[in-house]
């Protein structure tokens, strides 16, 4: 037998267990994430048009990264993470 | 993700095993063959640090696997290191993974951007490192296996496999090798090293995520403004014709280019002041239209620039210090090539980082 050896390392980091869906939008606050890239603010903005039109939401908080080229700040993540029963964050160009 | 199979990090294979087969199928090459990583190379590979084996270097993103100084020397020895090169890639390890060189989006970006990696100091002469004709091409060893090892670590070690995380659209040429060293004998100016605070005896290893060289050709000119002027016109062209006040620029000049700009009288604070006085465009010409939305946005001007006026020049980057100047290639030609820098707005930054040992 010949000894050979392995390249890889397994990820670091632990998996992170999906959050529960939610199912209705009324009542609950909504957080929305641009993340700087081109457009992003226009798509939030027509989505926030909508969930105000078809629902009723107890609040919408707009929050963006500084830069799409590292994660968001620790303050804006904990301001989603203490206030929002949902984020959309809008990706890509 | 370590490999089904693999246990404490090795393999147990039978001796008529095609070793260089085994790894193509484990999925850990760069669709090159690969050095088989035995026990006996893996060790020489070790002799040439003082690290223990099971040192942790860095974390490699996104995946954030360990870069223990074994690993690093197994994936050295797949590029075809010799042990002696080793201290140089473990100091490309270092430095890519430094937070400021944002190695987490470059990974998994559409776009065309890799770690270029720069060598200064008396490694290069030790190691054989290129600088000269031909710095960014093949045929050198030590170009050509330190690059190596280090993409390879990226993909085996941080997970950003072509196609998967890696979600470049175009990829990008220098995803085999991509490392040159610093022509710092026909330098007029200070190197890169020294211009980071680094002795010149010191050798030192710099990392800077860029796109693909542009070759641009000035060969009549013979004042610095003529060089600059070739250079800054491509240099408008970086991300798009319309992307401003943004981003970084890596410049490497011949040996021909330096000197005619050096003899002019400029340093190096002069280029990048003049570069970025000159590469500007009117904000009537940067605005998306109907027909055109691609476009400069306004809400983004500093202060000091009138929005009102559509022939307000806006430059192409916040400040002079957004370029980055180095001089290599062979001492045979006027060409300067260029390389945007990855993230327009406040993206990768270049991390200098010293070569223990160096």
């Amino acid at each position: 037998m010949v000894k050979l050896y392995d390249p890889t390392a397994a990820p670091t980091q632990n998996a992170t267990p999906l959050a529960s869906r939610v199912t209705d939008l009324n009542g609950k606050v909504i957080g929305m994430l641009d993340i700087s890239k081109p457009n992003g603010n226009y798509f939030l903005d027509r989505l926030a048009e909508r969930i105000q039109a078809d629902f009723q939401p107890k609040r919408i908080i707009r929050t963006m990264k500084p830069t799409f080229t590292r994660p968001a700040p620790e303050e804006v993540r904990k301001e989603l993470e203490q206030q929002c029963d949902m984020v959309i964050e809008a990706l890509a160009d | 993700m370590a490999q089904k199979g693999s246990r404490d990090g090795t393999y147990e294979v039978t001796e008529d095993m095609d070793a260089i087969e085994f790894y193509f199928e484990q999925g850990v090459t760069d669709g090159l063959p690969v050095v088989p990583p035995t026990e006996e190379r893996v060790q020489r590979m070790l002799a040439a640090t003082s690290r223990a084996a099971d040192d942790v270097m860095a974390l490699v993103p996104p995946n954030f696997g360990a870069a223990t100084v074994e690993k690093i020397a197994v994936n050295a020895v797949m590029a075809g290191c010799k042990p002696e090169y080793l201290p140089v890639v473990m100091a490309g390890v270092e430095a890519m993974c430094d937070e400021r060189v944002s190695l987490h989006g470059v990974q998994g970006t559409t776009h065309t951007s890799t770690p270029l990696f720069i060598i200064n100091g008396p490694i290069r002469h030790r190691l054989d490192i290129n600088c000269a004709a031909g710095v960014f091409g093949s045929g050198w060893r030590a170009n050509a296996t330190i690059g190596r090892a280090l993409r390879l670590m990226m993909v085996n070690l941080g997970g950003a496999r072509p196609g998967e995380i890696d979600k470049s659209c175009m990829g990008h040429p220098g995803k085999f090798s991509f490392l040159i060293g610093e022509y710092e004998e026909m330098n007029p100016w200070e190197p890169l090293h020294v211009e980071r605070g680094f002795a010149p005896d010191q050798s030192a290893l710099s990392v800077y995520c860029c796109d693909a060289p542009q070759c641009l050709t000035n060969n009549a000119g013979r004042t610095a403004a003529s060089i600059l002027n070739t250079i800054g016109a491509a240099m408008a062209t970086g991300w798009n014709d319309k992307t401003m006040l943004a981003g970084s620029y890596m410049l490497v000049m011949s040996p021909e280019h330096a000197k005619t700009i050096a003899d002019n009288g400029l340093s190096k604070q002069d280029v990048k002041r003049y570069l970025y006085e000159h590469v500007r465009r009117p904000l009537g010409e940067l605005l998306p239209t109907p027909e055109d939305p691609e476009g400069f946005n306004v809400a983004r001007l500093p202060k000091w620039l009138d929005p009102a006026d559509a022939t307000t020049l806006v430059p192409k980057v916040l400040s002079p210090e957004a370029i980055i100047l180095v001089v290599a290639g062979g001492t045979a030609g006027r060409f300067t090539l260029q390389m945007t820098g990855w993230g327009g707005g406040s993206g990768t930054q270049l991390v200098t980082v010293p070569i223990e040992d160096g």
